[in-house]
């Protein structure tokens, strides 16, 4: 065995409310492809971000050929010898193809103090050989499909090949989520042709082709590695069981409170769609029903969650209210229909930080606590308190400011906001992201309530095993289609490893 | 918290020590008809900067006011002898309608207020031309007597202008802590997002906050011109700088969501003690603006809320 | 995104690339109709002429724009720069005269100007509209006060020759307009500093992570638009045959309008300095078609002011854009 040219040593990072690395190690061998999978939010962006210098670990060694070095920014990474294909494209559309790949790195092409456009162009179209990209390196990359960018960004961390005198180590953070298929297998033998000069790691959600290109795959769960495991011999099958977490307790998610939906159908989806995002959605909702959306990023979940609440646009399909077909053009019209966002974001799209606690909640109806035009106060802050003891939020009074909440306090009044506009549909976005566990089990009996009054409720979760606990149905998202759909009573719930072979 | 609450009274610690600073040098400064006269200079400027404080709380900017003060002067100069005191809800018509315009093209064209307010600034200085044909308009002394009384006289001792800016002053003030629109404007600027999301038309709440400051800078105008006399497409030049800076030193910060109108009293009271304390110290009235600007900087620096931002541009 | 709309926004990039010229085009077209004197020697010499100390100042302010920034300040640079200029040459108020040696002096002032608007930009993390409105009236004051509100003559006759000369039947200010445009070409186009501009404006996130210093490009960028202004005041002092604070009066004006409408996009990254030199051209006409055709100076600022906003109504990119305040 070779020794290792890069290593992590017990990394730990922590973002506010949330542990998104907890002691992981891991190493990269000569010549080597080493997959990284897992849930989303398991830690492998974060991991990769670290070793790029994106971030920096609280706590942990990186090294490379044994020697500890700090990774302070991606241009120190780049420098070192590690560079990164970003999930979400680092490429300028306003540059060239050639000022792409130099970015920051003209020096070499400067003579007499201008840059020689005929040596950049001459030096990049070496490197897009190296993508097979048969491309003008004078052209603007705003005329260059997604799929070309790319290979541009890729094309861009190849040519630390050629001027670096170390081994080099690639990082591919889903680079083949936006590719074809014929391109896919470009990259692959791209990959394979590096194997002399470089090392690769690669995230992807396609389990299949993880096994097919890598030698070696670690797999992650909750910030750490949970497996460690050769290509050869494993079967997508077992990374699935190695993907899916723990099974919390029944009584965790509140489950014997768990209602059976009603009758009436609250909100019915037919064929919905949005370009590049998903299609041909259909669903209905009941009264009393949580709907849990379970699919990885990419699926087009978020959209469709979006698109529910008014955010976002179908671009086909009907969306029916109790019956009646609705077009919603923005989050007022969604509001005024009775259908309100729990969103991911919580600070920026939840609440106002400085408005207090009371005036967070009344935002949506604000109008009905001034019928005459001048706000009740008095009926204002009588509400909130109700709402304060009946979600047993934790604030010092009315009067606070929401931002110097805790997490959960904080999506406490989120909800409550909602409940104070009365709607009958509410589409929660990750409603535990970043918040302790405590109040997270206070979510679950709050989503409890809420269904008890006869809301209707669609759930993104932030953990497969939260969607399965929390919802009376699932459907499956993958590359925007639903794959499959399950029914989730509360005695007999699929498993994570059914749900997950949807998924990915 | 203590950075909060410094920031809530220092602008009336600095008013209290420019005012101790310049009653030291001169003994007739704090004399009644003094402070009467000061507040009654003041007037114009406070009532510019009060509605162009509801459009900072948005965390926007509208850099067309002083065009459409002059623009107000002239309309109301030239339709005063003609039609009487219909020619100043004419003319506040006028800026309300200027208002209006810039928040249409900014919020339909998504264009950074900065600009459109900029360009409508253009479109509004050549009405203010057109209606007064390029010149400078006089009110005639009979006019001024029978219509802007309310302004050029005097009532229980006190200077018209001086009533116009208290009733602005509350008025304004609680439209903006009592109506769900002053909360909405402080709810834009402080998290616009979430205001969006929490199905309000913010459109909305954006067009109604440049036509007060677009009405308010009309008003100005009309008081303006009544004090002089006359209308100009020039009346209000130089006001701009003034106007923000009083909001900003008034301690509403252009990141938006904090600020009052009663900040801004104290502001264009502050801008106003500035200026007699410069001409005491024999500072130029032409370096006035040179310290204006440094001033405007320093309080906009001082104010903002840079977690707010995550590129400055 | 796929393939297709890439297409699609990459024809209808390249319509935006032309449309500029197009209207150019079709404005000359329009006015030359209207009135045949507009093709004459004389009036195009006039329109150069006018269009010289526009194209100068937008030569810097185009590249705070390509930021995604935006430069208030330049009245008050090029009012201060004129009038220290003119209180450099022969003139009636002071007895100094060090003729064309004012000309650096002028530039190395608009350079400090500018500089000090990128660094308080910089340094206090203002946005540079504010920094720089600040910073505009600071040298609007600067001007008014040092003559006491009036105005300077300049009796040198070299100075003025830097406006006012001709070579080959056209004026000076002309040339050194069009030398501007070399140099900020130049700039744009084979410097690092150049395309880092290009590089911030678009994401400046990405930008900073391959290793660009984004303070210093974006001070420089701003003393260099400071430099281009302080030439445009030597331009003017030179023209006017005068110095005074109002010397500058719808300058700024001129400037965004003739930026915006040659198709330099305000949220940065798009355009170039050959964009603004049409834009100034297409404001320039337009004026001139205007007298032309004997419609009111005055409502030149009006028709200006809807300009900018159908120009960048049309050139903006709104999807990028989540909040716009």
């Amino acid at each position: 065995m070779t020794a290792p040219v890069l290593e992590v040593r017990a990394i730990s990072k922590s973002f506010p409310g949330v542990k998104a690395l907890d002691n992981v190690s891991f190493e990269i061998r000569k010549g080597e492809v080493v997959g990284l999978i897992g849930e989303n939010g398991a830690g492998k962006s974060t991991l990769l971000k670290i070793l790029n210098g994106v971030y920096q670990a609280d706590e942990g060694a990186i090294l490379i050929d044994g020697q500890q070095v700090t990774v302070d920014s991606p241009r120190h990474a780049f420098d070192s010898g590690i560079a990164m294909v970003f999930q979400e494209q680092s490429v300028l559309n306003t540059l060239t193809v050639a000022e792409n790949i130099f970015l920051g790195r003209e020096q070499e092409f400067v003579r007499f103090g201008l840059i020689s456009r005929r040596a950049m162009n001459a030096a990049a179209r070496k490197e897009l050989a190296k993508v097979h990209l048969d491309t003008d390196p004078a052209t603007p990359c705003a005329r260059l499909t997604f799929a070309q960018r790319q290979m541009v960004e890729i094309a861009k961390a190849l040519s630390l090949d050629t001027r670096i005198d170390k081994h080099i180590t690639i990082l591919l953070d889903e680079p083949t989520s936006v590719l074809e298929s014929r391109e896919v297998d470009l990259l692959f033998s791209i990959v394979r042709d590096l194997r002399d000069r470089a090392s690769v790691v690669f995230i992807s959600h396609r389990l299949e082709e993880v096994l097919e290109l890598c030698d070696r795959i670690y797999v992650m769960r909750d910030g750490k590695i949970v497996a460690e495991t050769p290509a050869k011999g494993t079967t997508v099958k077992e990374l699935h069981t190695h993907m899916v977490g723990r099974q919390l307790h029944h009584e965790y998610y509140r489950e014997s409170r768990q209602a059976k939906p009603g009758d009436t159908v609250v909100l019915e989806a037919k064929g919905l769609a949005r370009h590049g995002a998903f299609s041909d959605v259909s669903f209905a909702l009941r009264k009393g029903e949580v709907l849990g959306v379970a699919g990885v990023i990419g699926s087009g979940r978020e959209d469709l969650a979006r698109c529910l609440a008014g955010h976002l646009s179908p671009d086909a399909g009907t969306l029916s209210l109790k019956g009646k077909p609705v077009r919603l053009r923005g989050p007022g019209d969604a509001v005024s229909n009775g259908i309100g966002l729990v969103p991911a974001e919580r600070k920026v799209e939840g609440l106002v930080g400085p408005f207090s606690v009371s005036e967070n909640m009344t935002l949506p109806a604000l109008s009905r606590f001034a019928p005459s035009g001048v706000i009740r106060f008095a009926e204002e802050n009588e509400t909130a308190r109700g709402w304060i003891k009946r979600l047993n939020i934790k604030t010092p009074s009315t009067e606070t400011m929401v931002g110097s909440l805790s997490g959960g306090n904080q999506q406490k009044v989120v909800l409550a906001k909602w409940r104070v506009a009365g709607v009958d549909v509410l589409i929660l976005d990750h409603p535990t992201r970043g918040i302790d566990v405590g109040a997270k089990e206070d979510v679950y009996e709050l989503i409890r309530d809420m269904t008890a009054d006869g809301l209707a409720i669609v759930l993104l979760g932030d953990t497969l095993d939260e969607v399965i606990g929390v919802s009376s149905r699932i459907l499956v998202m993958r590359d925007g289609k639903v794959q499959a759909q399950f029914d989730a009573p509360a005695a007999a719930k699929p498993t994570q490893v059914e749900i997950v072979g949807h998924m990915v | 918290m203590n950075r909060f609450d410094l920031q809530t009274w220092l602008p009336a610690i600095v008013l209290g020590v420019l005012v101790a600073a310049i009653s030291v040098y001169d003994r007739g400064f704090l004399a009644p008809s003094n402070l009467i006269t000061i507040t009654g200079d003041t007037m114009t400027l406070f009532l510019m900067a009060s509605g162009l404080t509801f459009v900072i709380m948005l965390g926007s900017i509208d850099l067309s006011v002083q065009a459409i003060a002059s623009m107000a002067s002239c309309i109301m100069a030239v339709y005063i002898s003609r039609y009487g005191i219909v020619a100043v809800p004419f003319a506040l018509l006028g800026g309300a309608l200027a208002g209006a315009f810039s928040a249409i093209v900014s919020t339909r064209m998504r264009i950074p207020t900065f600009i459109s307010t900029l360009a409508v600034s253009g479109v509004v200085l050549s009405f203010g031309y057109w209606f007064s044909d390029t010149r400078s308009v006089n009110i005639p002394a009979a006019d001024r007597d029978m219509w802007l009384f309310w302004i050029t006289g005097s009532f229980a001792g006190i200077p018209g202008e001086i009533w116009v800016g208290l009733v602005a002053l509350l008025v304004l003030s609680a439209l903006l802590q009592l109506s769900p629109f002053g909360r909405l404007v402080r709810g834009v600027g402080a998290q616009e997002q979430a205001v969006v999301a929490s199905g309000i038309n913010v459109d909305r709440v954006k067009f109604f906050a440049y036509v007060l400051s677009g009405f308010m800078a009309a008003l100005a105008g009309v008081v303006m011109g009544a004090r002089l006399g006359s209308g100009s497409p020039t009346l209000a030049n130089e006001f701009l700088l003034p106007a923000i800076a009083a909001v900003v030193v008034g301690g509403t910060a252009i990141t938006g969501g904090v600020g009052s109108v009663w900040r801004t009293f104290i502001g264009a009271l502050i801008i106003q003690v500035v200026r007699i304390g410069m001409t005491f110290v024999g500072i130029s009235v032409f370096a006035q603006q040179i310290v204006f600007g440094a001033l405007l900087v320093a309080a906009v620096a001082i104010t903002m809320d840079r977690s707010k931002v995550l590129v400055v541009k | 995104m796929t393939a297709g709309s890439a297409r699609t926004s990459a024809s209808a990039e390249r319509l935006r690339q032309w449309a500029p010229l197009l209207v150019l085009a079709g404005l000359c077209v329009l006015i030359g109709f209207f009135n045949t004197n507009f093709y004459s020697f004389g009036n195009l010499v006039r329109l150069l002429n006018s269009a010289a100390i526009p194209i100068v100042l937008c030569m810097g302010a185009t590249f705070i724009i390509l930021m995604g920034s935006i430069d208030l300040s330049v009245e008050g640079v090029v009012a201060l720069c004129a009038v220290i200029a003119s209180l450099l040459v022969a003139n009636d108020v002071n007895q100094v005269a060090i003729g064309l040696a004012a000309v650096p002096v002028a530039l190395a002032l608009g350079g400090a100007m500018g500089f000090a608007n990128g660094w308080l930009h910089i340094k206090l993390k203002t946005p540079s509209f504010m920094t720089t409105l600040g910073m505009g009236f600071v040298g609007l004051g600067i001007a008014t006060a040092i003559l006491a509100g009036l105005t300077v003559r300049i009796s040198d006759q070299t100075f003025r020759y830097l406006s006012l000369g001709r070579v080959f039947g056209i004026p000076m200010a002309v040339w050194i307009a069009l030398a501007s445009f070399i140099v900020a070409y130049v700039i744009q186009e084979r410097t690092r500093f150049g395309r880092w501009i290009y590089a911030i404006g678009t994401d400046e996130v990405t930008a900073r992570q391959a290793g660009i210093p984004i303070e210093r490009t974006r001070i420089l960028a701003f003393t260099l638009a400071g430099v281009f202004a302080g030439m445009a005041g030597v331009l003017a002092a030179a023209q006017f045959g005068q110095g005074c604070a109002l010397i500058a009066n719808g300058r700024l004006f001129t400037t965004v309008a003739a930026i915006v409408v040659g198709g330099t996009a305000l949220s940065g990254g798009v355009g170039s300095v050959v964009n603004s030199v049409i834009g100034v051209l297409i404001v320039v006409v337009l004026a001139n078609g205007m007298v032309l055709m004997g419609i009111q100076p005055y409502v030149q600022q009006g028709v200006q002011g809807l300009l900018i906003i159908a120009a960048v109504a049309l050139a903006l990119d709104r999807s990028r854009l989540a909040v716009v305040k």
